[in-house]
């Protein structure tokens, strides 16, 4: 039930965030009519990337609320209002941290799992571009996506004109697009990472500091 | 009589030859000069060897150059030339040291930290890739620069063992590895030349108390290594605002984090051995490109050295600026060019040498 009510609050929420070359960010934003995200957030690290960082980075400069933990204990859920998945596979990470991909999407899941059981909202994020696309990030896409409440990815909007290089284009091949339609998702597309900001905050309720 | 004179003459010749050969090789140990010319900005010349005496007349020593701020602040590593073929790098290096001025706190460069491998290039990546390049200068004078290698001279170290046991994690590499200095880091003090020349750099940052330390390197077009920022954990914060910072100036950098198993990399022993954060910076280059016939190292339209500067010189400003904007005033790190760093995209590089 609340999954439902969230998913028509979110799909009356549209989010396109443009920027251009040189310009300030823009971004057109439908007025939030219900409440908006709820903070605390949890932001961790599916894959192990460093895009959790600049997630991390995103929530500071929005101003969020948030704990940043890479691969934290499900405890660490507790008291949270809203999980943010950052996906993204290093290799190099998941040797590090002593699991494989397998092991990796099955942690998340559970994360996942026991945030339904806080009646938390998710948000999966994808941020670093088309150059953290590949078999094993798109594993963690495809299996961990269709269970958020919100996807944010950098990459083209289907219905407008991608003007940023194709390495940046994590949607290229409409991955994200066909995901948010088949699960009826909300979908933010950003052009810089950096953009991630203005969608938080309007995500957020989050009031301008300037 | 006569015979017993040219015995005598001979004897003499021998002894004359015995004494001028190690002094022939005394001259070609001394460390290899580069056409580097100190500009404003730089407050004092030392040598790496003043960091580390056994490293004197030896072909691993190297120039050190200091920018020291009127205002205090943190102190700052720049480090080209780790590999010598990774031209942008030492590039960067030369223009900070000819061109830059220190506002505060300390800039320390060292355009070539494995000058032994500067000397000449065996070809490791592409056979084709030259010896030497030019760039022209402003007033019409061609300067030629040194391409080198990516390892120690094996006049300078050898015999390469048939496997490097890195020290002290006891990892193994390929035995000429034993050359790479970025896979010999921290170093022995003694141990090889390349050893020796890590454990100065070391022995530098601990005395010097540097808190910043960027290594700049190059790699193929093709790589997957081509435009990344390695950060060691610690410094992986900076990173990510740094990289958010120059996706918005139109530099799109992946970033990586240095791992646990990065054993003899700067970015992993630097991190891990001493306060400084560390990070390493790796642009394409053309002349590292397997397939390339005739790479043009300086010119190429793909990746022309002038972009490729500006890439490198432009992460470390990103980096230094949120460096001061997370870790405070206190230990702030800035200098400055008398020319906008984006100047130098598509530019013709050698006009803004001295």
């Amino acid at each position: 039930m609340y999954r439902r009510n969230l998913r028509l609050l979110v799909a009356a929420l549209s989010v396109m965030v443009f920027a251009f070359a040189g310009a300030a960010l823009a971004q057109e934003t439908e007025p939030v009519e219900e409440e908006a995200f709820g903070t605390p957030v949890l932001i961790v690290s599916v894959g192990q990337s460093a895009g959790a960082q600049q997630a991390k980075v995103l929530a500071i400069k929005a101003g969020l609320d948030y704990v940043f933990e890479q691969r934290p204990d499900l405890s660490l859920l507790e008291e949270k209002q809203t999980l943010i998945l950052v996906m993204g596979a290093s290799s190099k990470g998941l040797g590090a941290a002593g699991v494989d991909i397998e092991g990796e999407i099955a942690w998340a899941t559970d994360l996942v799992a026991r945030a339904r059981e806080l009646e938390m909202t998710v948000i999966a994020m994808h941020i670093e571009g088309g150059s953290r696309r590949g078999p094993t990030s798109d594993q963690i896409i495809t299996a961990l996506t269709p269970l958020a409440d919100y996807i944010v990815v950098k990459g083209a909007n289907p219905d407008i004109e991608w003007t940023e290089s194709e390495e940046a284009n994590a949607n290229a091949d409409g991955l994200f697009d066909t995901i948010a339609a088949e699960h009826e998702i909300a979908i933010a597309y950003i052009a810089k990472t950096l953009d991630g900001v203005g969608v938080l905050i309007d995500l957020f309720g989050i009031e301008a500091t300037e | 009589m006569a015979l017993r004179r040219t015995h005598h003459l001979a004897l003499l010749i021998l002894a004359l030859v015995l004494i001028a050969i190690p002094a022939i090789q005394n001259l070609a140990d001394v460390p290899l000069s580069h056409d580097i010319r100190p500009g404003y900005g730089v407050t004092d010349v030392r040598w790496l060897s003043d960091y580390f005496p056994p490293l004197r007349d030896t072909p691993g020593d190297t120039p050190v150059y200091i920018l020291e701020g009127e205002q205090p602040g943190g102190v700052f590593l720049l480090l080209g030339g780790t590999h010598a073929n990774e031209i942008a790098g030492i590039m960067a290096a030369t223009l900070v040291v000819e061109r830059a001025v220190a506002s505060q706190g300390t800039v320390i460069v060292i355009p070539h930290a494995n000058n032994s491998a500067a000397k000449h290039n065996s070809g490791t990546y592409n056979a084709n890739s030259p010896q030497w390049f030019e760039l022209t200068s402003a007033s019409g004078e061609v300067r030629s620069f040194r391409y080198g290698d990516r390892r120690t001279q094996p006049e300078d170290q050898q015999p390469d063992p048939s496997v490097f046991v890195h020290f002290p994690s006891g990892i193994e590499f390929a035995g000429d590895e034993a050359r790479n200095l970025n896979r010999n880091h921290p170093g022995k003090a003694d141990g090889t030349l390349t050893q020796q020349i890590s454990y100065a750099l070391f022995q530098l940052v601990e005395s010097e108390n540097v808190n910043v330390l960027v290594d700049m390197h190059e790699s193929s077009l093709s790589s997957s290594l081509a435009h990344t920022l390695v950060c060691h954990p610690r410094a992986l914060e900076v990173g990510a605002f740094a990289i958010l910072d120059l996706e918005i100036g139109g530099i799109s950098l992946k970033q990586e984090a240095s791992r646990q198993e990065y054993y003899g990399l700067s970015h992993r022993e630097f991190g891990d051995r001493t306060s400084a954060l560390a990070f390493l910076i790796e642009s394409p280059n053309p002349g590292q490109e397997a397939g390339e016939l005739a790479p043009d190292v300086v010119s190429d339209p793909r990746a022309p050295l002038s972009d490729r500067v500006h890439l490198q010189l432009a992460t470390v400003q990103a980096i230094l600026s949120n460096h001061r904007l997370l870790e405070g005033e206190r230990f702030s790190i800035a200098f400055s060019f008398p020319f906008d760093l984006d100047e130098l995209i598509g530019a013709d590089l050698g006009a803004f040498f001295r």
